[in-house]
């Protein structure tokens, strides 16, 4: 019998189960796919919003001011990728501007700090690839860029050192309330607990529906992200915006933390809460629009491209809080600002359990940080040196556009990635110029020897993301004409 | 009395790759189009008598560094017995140490004198560890 | 020796592929005797050690090879020779110290880090293979799709199937030969589709790669859609218009679980840009003169990391070269600079070197930009060749006798391919 169930191991889930993971109490984090972070959270664009765009008055807006100021710290302890590299909303029209005063003065009544206006100058000398055109910018120094997978990695890895238990590939298929608790049959296993919270994501309401909890609806909507060459590192300095519409943040320029350039998302709502292709008309809109912002962003040197969901809910604000079903409790309908705000989620959320009845008993043992993996590129030649006489496979390469060695990855495998994606989110291999063609089969090999399985038996991410098939063996000939249709 | 057939060829002596029409009744060529040089005649006139293909493969191999052996073929065979000629190489395993040229398979599909051979050299110094080869030693 | 890596050389070659591995042998020609190959695989030969198919060798050895057994006739005689090869090691950079001397930092499970002498470098690092983000493709992200030379290792090497039913896009000669390869092993190669009007490959591999098999190949038709959640599932193809774009409500739906991409090559020149070597835009590798030297002094290059090449045999004559020309720097040995800038004219994409020296015999390679039938080559107003045929998928080349250069004293060369009327 566990203390608490937490269904879904996207950002939220995972650092509302670092935060139970402070107490006495038996928590599990039961997650659908093969990784913890595999859904909404890989497709993140990676940005700590400062709070100023985000309406006042709205639990997403409080939430957001109170998650960004606690990153520092987080990133202290947990050591993954972020950095404070500040925004600027520009704008390319008088009446721009007067949005920009309204979100400045809105941002410093909800507390945000430092928000400065830029004048055309200002923002040239401080932005020079920007176009020309465009007549201010409001600066926000306190919004950042982070990996939000490597985020969601460390919180797991934090709770898990401080006693949660882990449950990956275990989709949730039903929730019952008995008399001493809810029975949730997840994958093969039936797990007990006496509290529930639903992070579920793009499926929260499916998942509530299960206890007759779904009060509310979740209607995913999807954003086609582009990552652009490294070559273009340095083309802006900080996360550049247009003005916000009342549907979207609008298509924004994201440096991101490993120094390449993202841009995205679109937004583009749809029924399907699995499919996210890239389309012809997402990357028309976006780079349409990044171009009037950034006239030397080219298409052509895109690297990758991807989308994501967003789990957009019917109220238009976060759904926290305990439903009309005792102790299972919704954490629902986390859409942007949901990364920034997701550690004040998961303070909200343990506190709000705590009030319904969760004994929260500090341990005393409890430990916040955990290492943070090696980053073999990042360091100096003495450093590799060192690195390498602890551990000799420091020297084996295993990705050459990133530098990525095969102690680096051994690291990761050891860290719960056990698909080609986790060890690529973990430790950068197969995310560079080359997109994994020098590196794929060195990572299976190594995912199947230490993971003890067969080379084929290696996927991508999970489920049927088959990558190779053996070769029959040496024997009669198969018969030629076999395939048809 | 038989009736003029065409069969139409790319030539595949030069990139240029002439479309070729060779006019033919029964087994006998009456005449061959298309060529920008006689190459192409002569080309036509294989393939319609008696086309040939050759191809490489590969055989598992124990013992090496990677898990397959490269293997081809010491000549053409004649273009109709290529999947008969895989069926049989495929039936075939190798150990290392294997030397460049070394005849895997004789005869390969009947075709006498065309044999099946490693392309590559597998030397001692490059296998894998293996318990068995060193008590062997 | 194979294995072997002391802390001291005349010449440190870049990759042990093809054209490390004639680098080596000509620096071994100009006089020297102290050559080092630094191979990030486990052995020698590079990309040759999978393209297990003949077809190598018809200019350099007048027969034909299949892929190992060129490498082997190089590996042998690199091994005969005392050059030195480390395998499993990666050059992570290199600096000049105060008395010229190169300094060439190594990369190794083995020795980890360690820094090597040497007077002269050469870069043979080869190229990759563009990728699904280089042509964006929307639609899906499943397993399943991957370049023809990976598919190429896993079957020819590793002992993998890529998949079980096949679609190729892009008709250069791998993904042709790739066709074949899969349909032996009993795969089903459900077409080959190509963005140009015409085939990238050689007819060759036209006729027995997909002839042969039944296989289609649909020109002026891309691959515009991917589908498929975990797995591949199937792709939207579709033909395109003058500019390239797929025309979608022509499009069709083919169903497979794997999807070749043989879409083009890129010179591997991370190194050379960390370096701060000057790139040629257009062929994506460094800038060299007829010694085939860089912008940085002392490091040469060739191959593949130079410009992409066709035929292996042009590899191997241009890093003879090069690696003698880096045999001779190594011996302190100073040829005088280029005065002839080589200019590509009409019709021409680029051409090799980008300067060229009166005093001796040069080899020039060019690439068209489209397909012309006849044309007429000129290089300036000193040759005129008539060719019968040029596309951008072979390379052309030519050599200029110094005689050629004898009363030519102005500073610019430019070659052209005007289109002839038949």
């Amino acid at each position: 019998m566990f203390d608490v169930a937490i269904i879904g191991g996207g950002v939220v889930g995972c650092a509302v189960a670092r935060e139970l993971s402070r107490y006495h109490l038996r928590t599990v984090l039961i997650e659908r796919y093969a990784e913890v972070g595999f859904g909404t959270t890989k497709t993140n664009s990676g940005i700590i919003h400062a709070g100023q765009q985000t309406a006042p008055g709205t639990l997403k807006g409080l939430l957001e001011v109170r998650g960004n100021a606690m990153f520092d710290e987080l990133q202290r302890e947990l050591g993954f990728g972020f950095r404070r590299c500040g925004e600027l909303v520009v704008a390319s029209s008088e009446e721009e501007i007067a949005t920009l005063h309204r979100m400045k003065s809105d941002g410093e009544a909800k507390g945000v700090r430092g928000l400065v206006m830029w004048d055309r100058e200002k923002l040239k000398r401080e932005e020079p690839n920007l176009s020309s055109h465009l007549v201010a910018a409001l600066f926000a120094p306190t919004a950042g860029v982070i990996n939000p997978y490597e985020f969601a990695f460390a919180l797991v890895k934090c709770a898990e050192q401080n006693g949660v238990e882990l449950r990956v590939g275990s989709p949730v298929t039903s929730i019952a309330k008995g008399p001493d608790g809810f029975v949730i049959e997840a994958g093969a296993e039936t797990l007990k607990a006496h509290f529930v919270l639903n992070a579920a994501g793009v499926h929260a309401d499916q998942v509530a529906a299960m206890v007759g909890a779904a009060d509310f609806s979740i209607h995913p909507r999807r954003g086609e992200e582009y990552l652009l060459d490294k070559r273009l590192e340095g083309i802006v300095q900080r996360l550049i915006f247009p003005v916000p519409t009342p549907a979207s943040k609008g298509i924004l320029i994201i440096p991101t933390f490993d120094g390449t350039i993202m841009v995205g998302p679109t937004a583009q709502d749809q029924e399907d809460r699995f499919d996210v292709p890239t389309t012809f008309e997402g990357s028309e809109a976006v780079f349409s629009s990044v171009r009037r912002i950034c006239p030397a962003i080219d298409p052509r040197a895109t690297i990758a491209e991807f989308a994501g969901l967003r789990a957009v809910s019917n109220t238009g604000d976060f759904i926290i809080g305990q439903s009309a079903v005792p102790g299972f409790f919704n954490v629902a309908g986390i859409q942007s600002p949901g990364l920034t705000a997701s550690p004040a989620i998961a303070t909200h959320v343990v506190d709000l359990l705590g009030r319904s009845g969760l004994s929260l008993v500090e341990r005393a043992d409890f430990n916040p940080e955990v290492a943070p993996p090696f980053r073999f590129a990042q360091q100096s030649n003495d450093a590799r040196q060192a690195l390498i006489a602890t551990d000799p496979l420091f020297g084996k390469l295993v990705c050459r556009c990133e530098l990525v060695t095969e102690a680096e990855v051994n690291q990761a495998i050891d860290h719960g990635a056990c698909t080609l994606d986790g060890v690529k989110f973990r430790t950068r291999a197969g995310m560079g110029r080359c997109q994994g063609g020098f590196c794929t089969t060195r990572v299976m090999q190594i995912l199947a020897d230490r993971l003890k399985v067969p080379f084929h038996e290696v996927t991508k991410r999970g489920g049927d993301s088959w990558i190779v098939r053996p070769m029959p063996a040496p024997g009669p000939a198969p018969d030629d004409q076999t395939e048809e249709g | 009395m038989t009736t003029r057939r065409v069969q139409n060829y790319v030539c595949t002596s030069c990139p240029i790759g002439c479309p070729l029409q060779l006019v033919h009744e029964g087994d006998e060529i009456v005449e061959i189009e298309g060529q920008e040089c006689n190459r192409g005649a002569k080309y036509a006139k294989q393939e319609f008598v008696d086309p040939r293909r050759t191809f490489a493969t590969t055989v598992p191999i124990e013992g090496a560094l990677y898990a397959r052996l490269p293997v081809k073929l010491s000549a053409p065979i004649p273009k109709h017995l290529m999947m008969a000629a895989m069926g049989e190489i495929r039936k075939l395993s190798a150990r290392a140490p294997v030397a460049l040229g070394q005849v895997m398979l004789r005869d390969v599909a009947g075709v006498a004198g065309v044999d099946v051979v490693a392309s590559r050299t597998i030397p001692r110094t490059l296998c894998a560890p293996d318990p068995r080869a060193e008590s062997r030693a | 020796m194979f294995g072997r890596m002391s802390k001291s050389y005349d010449v440190v070659v870049v990759g042990g592929g093809p054209a490390g591995l004639a680098a080596a042998l000509g620096a071994l020609e100009s006089g020297i005797s102290r050559v080092l190959i630094v191979e990030r695989e486990p052995e020698a030969g590079g990309i040759l050690r999978q393209c297990i198919h003949s077809g190598f060798g018809l200019h350099h050895f007048k027969e034909e090879l299949t892929g190992p057994e060129y490498a082997e006739r190089f590996i042998t005689k690199v091994i005969d020779r005392d050059i030195d090869v480390v395998p499993q090691s990666y050059v992570t950079g290199l600096a000049v110290d105060s008395e010229g001397t190169r300094l060439v930092r190594v990369l190794s499970e083995r020795g980890g880090l360690s820094t090597i002498e040497c007077r002269s470098v050469v870069l043979a690092m080869g190229c990759r293979e563009r990728t699904r983000g280089a042509v964006r493709i929307p639609g899906s992200r499943p397993s399943g799709i991957c370049t023809a030379g990976l598919a190429q290792k896993l079957v020819n090497l590793d002992g993998y199937l890529p998949g079980e039913r096949a679609v190729i896009l892009g008709s250069g000669d791998i993904g042709l030969i790739m066709a074949r390869r899969l349909t032996l092993e009993g795969c089903k190669v459900e077409g080959v589709f190509e963005l140009m009007p015409y085939s990238n490959g050689l007819t060759r591999n036209v006729v027995q790669c997909l002839s042969d098999f039944d296989i289609p190949l649909h020109l002026s038709t891309t691959v515009a859609m991917i589908h498929g959640r975990d797995r591949l599932e199937a792709v939207t193809v579709a033909p395109v218009d003058e500019a390239g774009q797929p025309i979608l409500e022509k499009g069709w739906d083919v169903p497979c679980d794997t999807l070749l991409l043989s879409i083009g090559l890129i010179p591997e020149n991370e190194l050379s840009l960390n370096l701060g070597i000057e790139l040629d835009v257009v062929t994506g590798g460094p800038v060299v003169t007829s010694t085939m030297a860089t912008s940085l002094p002392g490091v040469f290059a060739c191959g593949n990391v130079l410009h992409v090449h066709d035929l292996v045999d042009f590899v191997t004559e241009e890093a003879l070269r090069a690696g003698r020309f880096a045999g001779e720097y190594a011996r302190h040995i100073r040829r005088p600079q280029d005065t002839i800038s080589l200019v590509p004219g009409q019709n021409v994409r680029y051409c090799l070197p980008h300067t060229l020296s009166p005093d001796r015999t040069h080899t020039i390679y060019l690439r068209t930009k489209k397909k012309l039938q006849p044309c007429l080559l000129k290089v300036g107003d000193l040759l005129e060749r008539k060719l019968r045929f040029v596309v951008p998928a072979e390379m052309i080349h030519l050599t200029i006798k110094p005689e050629l250069l004898e009363r030519f004293y102005e500073d610019r060369l430019q070659i052209d391919l005007i289109p002839l009327t038949e």
